[in-house]
């Protein structure tokens, strides 16, 4: 396939356009254009990419738009003659008519891609006449984040393609037509009243300020940048980070970030600026008479050394405990869990992913032998149906969210939601099988029953690559689906017709989430959406698989580093006696050899006096775990409470030492995300004030406590790691490269995008009948409290909000509210702004009522962000029976309308 | 137009439409509340954006056209003609000005004077304006309707013929009819002159398990109203067209979409596919057909000229902003819904009853060499017999005028054919022209959709352009940046200089005609240099006063 440049012959590759054709010979610059852009479809809007086009060496040649015209076998393209090369100044010289020419005063001065493309183009008059124009147009300022300035637009629609393509909002559009062709934002509203989720990618995409954002993020005036990964969520989003020495001005997304491609959500873009707000803790504190006294570090560790020393010694390892957190990097988590193994001699170390994907990880193990994704994001653009369960990402994973939204939109393509609330996804989807909270595995098993009774399991797979099918299979067959149908509320035709879907796609993929593991059944839910992919064939393959949507940045990490109280770094177990003696090896040190204590348990065990010092690294239990109250006298009745934080967290309140600890912008190391890809995390700024790198406080007390252990750098931390933990093997921190690596890392540095491809990592896939079994919330104490509460979280704000509330993401959302249906609120007078009061047998709180039809009679929902609500303190203390993740999802209440008076019940 | 936008579209499809809700919204008030549009927005989960944007579009759903109540006229042929003003003034009489709105061309060009009132038009003598607003009689109009040779399009094709040709013809197979077509050479009517067979031909080929026929019904060429001739008075022979359209592609759904501007049309287009689906020549396994599904759907514009041209038309009925769309894909390949679509014009489908019945060769013997078969022409009230004309392609044009038309009725200097984006002819130049694609093109005009307005002798030149720049930048879509732009800056500078006495910087606007040329998307902003540079070839002189260095 040849086509000519200035009658040079090149070969051109199948579907490409001239565009792209020409800049990959010729270099990114050889063709100026305006509406086209990295991430989005060509429109043609501009007409400056125009080039000519012969048919044959010196024949008559038409001038077309390279960007969206493909090649013709043997063209002659002519991508800089005379007249397109006029053409181009001609049109530019037109669009500066309606344009303020202040480029000196303007935000963007300098990075500008029509004063780049003018100048390129020589313009150097504009020779109409003064005619009509924008220039009027009003700034809008009225959004915390997104601000537009349109007299400065040029109508390259590359914000509202954004908003379509990128974000799938539909926000943005144009009104009017011809010269009188506007942007608008909704119904020509402002950014704050229109319905924006603030991703920012039409700021990014717009060429011009004409939408930008109040931290300028175009402008690049003595900006130094630093790329490195978000700190948010398990979507692992790459971010591009500007700074003036110490200052962090603003963020933009790379577009060659395979995570996410030019795209992020507002929380890694916009909230940044937690990290140098006043409340962030800059000293150590110890507690005395009841008062946080700042302290040297110094002071602060041998306040702890001796404290440990002493507990270590008198009441044993095991009477100490840590939390260590998913916020943190691979790195500083791995010296975390080796600090308690190796320092202190206890395997009580667990970390938040007990109280999210627990069940996931043990669930897969039990079905793969693997307890992570078993495929990629990307996987997205090869499947044919997706599955999402218990899961809201267009909220808590949103740059995944909006791709399956893409998806959804597609109409050859099916999505399945199954979640007792219409979400956004919802919305979209082919079904929404909208289930009482509580019965996923009802519904699970139903879809394999009707998988079955059509005839449309993949026995080859079944045969070949898994075992206990026949018993799992009497099982299934035996299933009352009547019933199933009566106590899950789901219409069976619909589960069937959706069950037939998923079976009979070419891939089918699932992403599951937090209303999938926290429940009593959690990880028998995880097995069964494992099973339902199996017995279909949908694994081992691009665009299939039982993907889990990993809750915050790095707890995918944090397991892999062995914060979990059964396995060590590298999930091995830690009562084998083999695997003992792998360790003690390697630390130079004996090694403990019972389990240790789970998060609950370690609450249980403060509360029964066995607990006397426990430490937890960025996690607010008392706001986030279930049963508040029951939190507080734990941690109340722990003698040596040792909180590191970013801030005096509701937990930090009850600490006895706080250790400052730095955030994500101050340090280096990795984050591992929700699909295994181990990222490289680069320091941006210096830890602010006192603080240290988390993983840096972690070896001096090490050291302190008589351990060598080198100072924290993550190169070198690394190299540590790989050595112990098999699926880093060959994980380097020079070869991570700008898009990471995907665990399993074989020595010769290989990554892996899809697990079980031959064969599971168990041998075979095992099966496993769970029969549903209804939790002892409802069974206890459904008859006196007849509303099922649900909580979930937003899209603004990261669970407790500790971050989130200290940026300007509380001027969009500022308060938790309770999702009520409108004929449950009718029921008890209750309209929409009034105050409701829940109550559990645990307590009560109140909470502003919100009417919607998005949840079905008889349950309710809300989110845990604000400390001025604090839900947990009516969530209850059932657990998953396996993993012990506790049961968020299901909180018996009963309601009534309040005046409020339980608003500051802590 | 976004891909994401089709598909939410298309999940309510043809049937449950989003372009027609929007503008059912906009019946009672002029322009839909924000209310509704925010319904329509949460129904199709596309945004409030969109529905808002897409309504402020259109003459007749935007928010400017609340509480209009009559429109008047202001198409090129009833400018010319001169009657307008005293519609106005009468109007004004019984309407607050705010409640007069515009509307540019109800097809009754062979006598003007037109406006519409309450969904129905009216022209000629404006005496009786009074009596139309207290009456609110029937708006029919006369004109002459006459073929030169055989008739093709202007002979009576009804009901029962349709019947029996039909069930002829599906005797035969897909294959053999697609020959039949590509045999006769038929080209496109609409402007563009694409053989339809071609059109056919790629669309069948396409694997897909809905496609649609789409009847390019929105004649928004002043001074064209062939289209609205054959809608109004040969309706069978258009959906015939559409149902054998369907038949050769597997196509399930003929979709119509006819100008607001039409309403008559829209009742008898509907009235006969209601006799059709009487007679059973609708639904499932037509004619005992196995798998021979076939429908209609109406679909009634809402004031956009550009919404004729087949990408925009496509958006339209989907709901989305009317812009145009980059090719390829090409409709045949992703259309409606993103789904193979045939647009074909009016008068391009009603000619296939002639090719069906009397063989592909028999159309072909008719015409020129690459221009087959007849042509429909319009001619304007400067006619002594205004109306339309049905002539093979070649005939001269000065046969035309001179002996269907009998000659202009006053002093007349040039004739803009083929609407607005059509060359304008100086009369000394129509001895050269013979009804067809390539004497038109080789004279540096175009044939386009055959329309004939008159440009009277003491109509100034100037006061023409900026009529016609006026036309091309309210038309405009907007979406590429030179026509958005250009259109607009040249008509500013006619403006000025017919009023400001303003000269127009030559270089300048040659540099501008070219960028429009050269540079727009579709051939709104790249025909409107056309008629532009014929004018200021051959009437130099007369112009020559408003430019530096003419
Ligand atoms: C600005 C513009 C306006 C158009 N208006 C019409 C129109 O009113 N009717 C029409 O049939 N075609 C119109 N067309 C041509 C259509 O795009 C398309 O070519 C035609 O409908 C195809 O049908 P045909 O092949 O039967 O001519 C227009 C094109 C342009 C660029
Ligand atoms: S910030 Fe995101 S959601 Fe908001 S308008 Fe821009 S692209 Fe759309
Ligand atoms: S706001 Fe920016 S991106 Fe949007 S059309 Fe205007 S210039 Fe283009
Ligand atoms: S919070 Fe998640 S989706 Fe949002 S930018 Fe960060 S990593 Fe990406
Ligand atoms: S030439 Fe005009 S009408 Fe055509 S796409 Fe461009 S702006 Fe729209
Ligand atoms: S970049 Fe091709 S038209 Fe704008």
């Amino acid at each position: 396939m040849i086509a000519y440049i200035n009658n040079q012959p090149y070969e051109y590759q199948q579907g490409e356009t001239i565009l792209n054709f020409v800049k990959r010979i010729q270099g990114e610059k050889s063709i100026p254009t305006l509406c086209d852009a990295p991430n989005l479809k060509p429109t043609g809007s501009c007409r400056i990419c125009s080039v000519e086009v012969a048919l044959k060496q010196g024949g008559p040649t038409k001038t077309v738009a390279s960007c969206h015209t493909p090649i013709m076998e043997g063209s002659y393209i002519y991508p800089n003659s005379d007249s397109v090369q006029k053409l181009r100044k001609n049109i530019i010289e037109l669009v500066l008519t309606d344009h303020p020419l202040e480029c000196l005063t303007c935000e963007v001065n300098g990075n500008c891609e029509l004063q780049d493309v003018a100048a390129r183009v020589g313009i150097r008059e504009v020779r109409y006449p003064q005619g009509a124009n924008h220039l009027h147009r009003q700034k809008d300022l009225s959004h915390p984040y997104m601000t537009s300035d349109l007299s400065k637009c040029i109508n390259c629609y590359r914000c509202v393609r954004a908003c379509d393509e990128v974000q799938g909002q539909f926000v943005l559009s144009m009104a009017g037509r011809g010269f009188d062709a506007h942007i608008i934002k909704g119904m020509d509203e402002s950014f704050f009243a229109s319905d924006c989720v603030s991703c920012g990618a039409c700021a990014q995409a717009c060429p011009t300020s004409a939408i930008s954002d109040v931290f300028q993020s175009k402008s690049i005036v003595d900006a130094d940048k630093t790329r490195t990964v978000c700190t948010y969520c398990g979507v692992g989003c790459n971010l591009e980070v500007s700074h003036r020495g110490d200052k962090v001005i603003s963020i933009r997304a790379p577009y060659d970030a395979a995570v996410n491609g030019g795209h992020t959500c507002l929380k890694g873009r916009y909230a940044f600026k937690f990290y140098d707000h006043p409340d962030r803790l800059t000293d150590p504190l110890i507690k005395r008479n009841g008062q946080f006294e700042k302290v040297s570090w110094d002071e602060a560790y041998n306040y702890i050394t001796d404290k440990l020393n002493h507990y270590k010694n008198t009441t044993g390892p095991d009477s100490i405990a840590g939390i260590s957190s998913s916020r943190c990097t691979n790195e500083e988590n791995y010296l975390m869990q080796k600090f308690f193994r190796a320092v202190l001699h206890t395997n009580n170390i667990d970390g938040c992913a007990r109280i999210c994907h627990s069940p996931t990880a043990l669930g897969m193990q039990r079905t793969f032998g693997t307890g992570a994704a078993t495929n990629s994001v990307s996987g997205i653009q090869h499947t044919d149906c997706i599955m999402v369960i218990g899961a809201n990402p267009t909220a808590a994973h949103p740059v995944t969210g909006a791709k399956i939204k893409q998806f959804a939109m597609k109409s050859d393509k099916t999505l399945i939601v199954i979640d007792p609330r219409r979400t956004e996804l919802a919305k979209y989807a082919t079904y929404h099988l909208a289930l009482r909270p509580g019965t996923n595995v009802a519904v699970l098993n139903m879809m394999m029953y009707y998988i079955v009774t059509e005839g449309l399991t993949d026995d080859d797979f079944i045969r070949v690559r898994t075992e206990g099918y026949d018993d799992f299979l009497n099982k299934i067959k035996a299933l009352d689906v009547d019933k199933m149908e009566a106590i899950s509320g789901v219409d069976k035709d619909w589960v069937r017709e959706a069950a037939i879907a998923y079976a009979t796609a070419d891939a089918a993929m699932s992403f599951h989430g937090l209303g999938v593991t926290e429940h009593s059944q959690g990880t028998f839910a995880v097995m069964q959406i494992a099973n339902l992919a199996m017995m279909t064939g949908n694994i081992g393959r691009k665009g299939v698989g039982v993907n889990p949507l990993r809750g915050q940045n790095n707890v995918q990490g944090a397991a892999d580093m062995g914060v979990q109280p059964h396995q060590g770094a590298g999930y091995l177990d830690v009562t084998n006696a083999d695997i003992q003696a792998k360790y003690r090896a390697f630390y130079g040190v004996d090694v403990p050899t019972e389990v240790g204590y789970k998060i609950p348990e370690m609450f249980d065990a403060a509360i029964a006096g066995q607990l006397k010092a426990i430490w937890i690294i960025g996690e607010d239990v008392v706001q986030t775990d279930p049963n508040t109250q029951k939190v507080i006298k734990a941690l109340e009745n722990t003698e040596l409470v040792i909180v590191q934080e970013l801030f005096i967290t509701e937990t930090a309140k009850y600490a006895d030492v706080i250790l400052p600890g730095a955030s994500f912008l101050e340090k280096s190391g990795t984050f591992t995300n929700g699909e295994r890809r181990v990222q490289r995390v680069n320091q941006v700024v210096q830890p602010i004030g006192n603080t240290k790198a988390d993983g840096q406080i972690i070896v001096e007390m090490m050291n302190r406590m008589g351990y060598a252990q080198p100072d924290y750098t993550p190169d070198g931390m690394l190299e540590e790691i790989s050595q112990i933990v098999p699926f880093f093997a060959g994980i380097k921190w020079e070869e991570l490269g700008i898009n990471g690596k995907q665990w399993p890392v074989g020595k010769d540095g290989k990554d892996t995008q899809i697990l079980h491809t031959d064969s599971f990592k168990r041998g075979k896939g095992y099966f496993e009948f769970h029969p549903f079994e209804e939790t002892r919330e409802i069974k206890n104490n459904g008859q006196e409290y007849p509303y099922i509460l649900t909580t979930n979280r937003d899209l603004e704000h990261y669970n407790c909000g500790a971050m989130t509330r200290r940026t300007g993401n509380v001027e969009i959302l500022g308060e938790d509210v309770l999702w009520i249906h409108p004929d449950d609120a009718a029921a008890k007078g209750i309209k929409d702004g009034d105050m409701v009061c829940l109550q559990s047998p645990r307590g009560k709180v109140d909470i502003k009522a919100h009417l919607t039809e998005d949840v079905n009679p008889g349950i309710l929902s809300t989110t845990f962000h604000f400390p001025e609500i604090m839900v947990n303190n009516i969530t209850s203390d059932e657990h998953c029976s396996e993993a012990l993740c506790p049961e968020y999802k299901v909180v018996a209440v009963k309601i009534r309308k309040s005046k409020g008076k339980f608003k500051t019940l802590v | 137009m976004s891909e994401n936008l089709s598909n939410l579209s298309f999940r309510k499809g043809i049937v449950d439409n989003l372009f027609e809700k929007m503008g059912d919204a906009a019946q009672h008030d002029g322009t839909p509340s924000k209310e509704e549009l925010a319904a329509l927005a949460e129904e199709f989960l596309i945004g409030k954006a969109t529905t808002y944007g897409a309504t402020t579009f259109y003459d007749f759903m935007k928010p400017e056209n609340r509480g209009k109540k009559v429109y008047v006229c202001n198409g090129t042929a009833c400018v010319c003609a001169g009657k307008q003003n005293a519609v106005q003034e009468k109007l004004q009489q019984h309407f607050k000005k705010e409640e007069i709105g515009h509307i540019t061309c109800l097809g009754r060009c062979h006598e003007n004077g037109a406006f519409q009132y309450d969904g129905q038009n009216y022209s000629g003598d404006s005496a009786d304006i009074s009596k139309i607003i207290t009456k609110k009689p029937a708006g029919r109009d006369n004109y002459h309707v006459e073929a030169l040779g055989n008739p093709v399009l202007t002979t009576n094709f009804s009901m029962q013929e349709a019947q029996e040709l039909l069930s002829n013809a599906l005797q035969k197979s897909r294959d053999q009819l697609l020959d039949e077509i590509i045999n006769s050479g038929l080209r496109g009517r609409g402007g563009a002159g694409f053989p339809m067979g071609i059109k056919l031909k790629s669309c069948k080929e396409e694997a897909s398990d809905l496609k649609f026929i789409i009847c390019n019904a929105d004649e928004g060429d002043p001074g064209a109203y062939s289209d609205r001739y054959l809608l109004e008075q040969q309706p069978y022979a258009v959906l015939f067209g559409m149902i054998i359209a369907g038949y050769i592609t597997g196509a399930d759904w003929g979709v119509l979409y006819i100008r607001a501007e039409y309403p008559d049309a829209v009742t008898i287009t509907k009235q006969a596919i209601e006799a059709l689906r009487q007679a059973d020549l609708l639904g499932f396994d037509i004619l005992g057909h196995k798998n021979f599904n076939f429908d209609f759907k109406i679909i009634k514009a809402q004031g956009a000229y550009i919404c004729g041209e087949e990408t925009a038309l496509i958006n339209s009925i989907e709901g989305q902003r009317p812009e145009v769309r980059t090719r390829p894909p090409f409709p045949t390949q992703q259309g409606l819904f993103l789904k193979p679509t045939v647009v074909n014009n009016v008068e391009t489908l009603a000619a296939l009853p002639f090719i069906i019945k009397n063989g592909g060769t028999a159309y072909a013997k008719m015409g020129t060499e690459r221009s087959k078969g007849t042509k429909l022409i319009s001619l304007d009230s400067f006619f002594n017999k205004p109306g339309i004309y049905e002539v093979e392609m070649g005939t001269k044009l000065a046969t035309v005028i001179e002996k269907l038309g009998g000659g202009f009725k006053s002093p007349v200097k040039a004739m803009q054919i083929g609407g607005p984006l059509g060359g304008i002819v100086p009369i000394e130049k129509i001895p050269d022209l013979t009804i067809d694609f390539e004497s038109f093109a080789k004279e540096g005009f175009l044939l386009g959709h055959a329309s004939i307005v008159c440009i009277p002798k003491d109509f100034p030149m100037i006061n023409f352009l900026t009529h016609l720049m006026d036309f091309a930048q309210y038309e405009s879509c907007g979406k590429c940046f030179p026509c958005r732009l250009g259109t607009k800056r040249a008509h500013e500078m006619l403006e000025k200089a017919l009023y400001d006495n303003y000269k127009i910087d030559k270089a300048l606007f040659d540099d501008l005609l070219t960028t429009l040329k050269e540079g727009s998307l579709c051939a709104h902003g790249g025909g409107i240099p056309l008629p532009v540079r014929n004018a200021m070839q051959y009437f130099e002189e007369e112009l020559a006063g408003y430019f530096v260095n003419l």
